[in-house]
């Protein structure tokens, strides 16, 4: 199963909002991977691997997972990536 | 404060932050993590990099969640609203050989980030890539030449 998204944070996907993804993506039933242009996919958990693909804001990513709980980690982690993750902005 | 409009995402272009051998300290002892952050920043503001007022920012910065990247090394940098503190994109280096110890783990190697723009997400993305591999983050941490440390940050810029 996949889902494509825009990344919503101005400053693009830095440590923090990394660490606020891979945190979320730690909490789902099943494992999520991001892709980022030709970039090969990198476990969504991994804050280390978020930060390779060096997202800049408005680039689109790709979410994929499969298995029970695949949707609902799919809406969860597209909804987190789309927003604005820097609180001093939201 | 949003210095970025949206939608100005494909016209904007920033210079990666660029590492000069003069910013790089091999040989720095701090007794804690706020005392490390206080070099990073001396260490910026003598290179001409940043406001004094980015001082304050870092440590704020470094309250809000640890920068302890993994691997022993660190990257202390400013918050959003403090890019207007940069004056030229740059990066500072400096090595503690005896570790700082930094929110239950230890720091080696502070590669300090002053960025104005998303130029420093392509030096993260070198830097993340360099951690995941243990035989390449070993040498960054225990690099001592400048001109090596030099090499291995600003080299990784070709890379994909």
């Amino acid at each position: 199963m996949i889902r494509t998204v825009r990344l919503g944070s101005a400053a693009g996907l830095h440590m923090r909002a990394a660490a606020q993804v891979a945190a979320a993506a730690a909490e789902q039933r099943v494992p999520v991977t991001v892709r980022c242009g030709e970039h090969a996919p990198v476990p969504a958990d991994s804050v280390l691997g978020l930060l390779t693909l060096g997202v800049a804001y408005g680039c689109e990513l790709t979410l994929e997972a499969s298995g029970a709980g695949a949707v609902d980690a799919l809406a969860r982690l597209a909804d987190l990536l789309s927003r604005e993750l820097d609180v001093a902005r939201a | 404060m949003n210095i970025h409009p949206a939608g100005a995402a494909s016209t904007r272009s920033f210079a990666r932050p660029v590492l000069e051998s003069r910013a790089i300290r091999v040989a720095e002892s701090a007794p804690d993590r706020e005392s490390a952050i206080h070099r990073c920043a001396d260490v910026l503001e003598e290179i001409g990099a940043v406001h004094p007022a980015y001082r304050e920012a870092m440590l704020d910065r470094e309250w809000a969640m640890s920068t302890h990247l993994g691997e022993g090394i660190a990257i202390p940098h400013g918050l959003d609203a403090s890019r207007l503190l940069v004056r030229r994109d740059s990066l500072a280096v400096l090595r503690f050989p005896d570790g700082v110890g930094w929110d239950g783990g230890r720091v080696f190697v502070c590669v300090a980030i002053a960025a104005r723009g998303d130029g420093h997400l392509a030096l993260l993305a070198a830097l993340a890539a360099i951690l995941l591999d243990p035989d390449r983050a070993r040498a960054l941490r225990e690099a001592t030449d400048p001109a090596e440390i030099v090499r291995m940050l600003n080299s990784v810029e070709d890379e994909p």
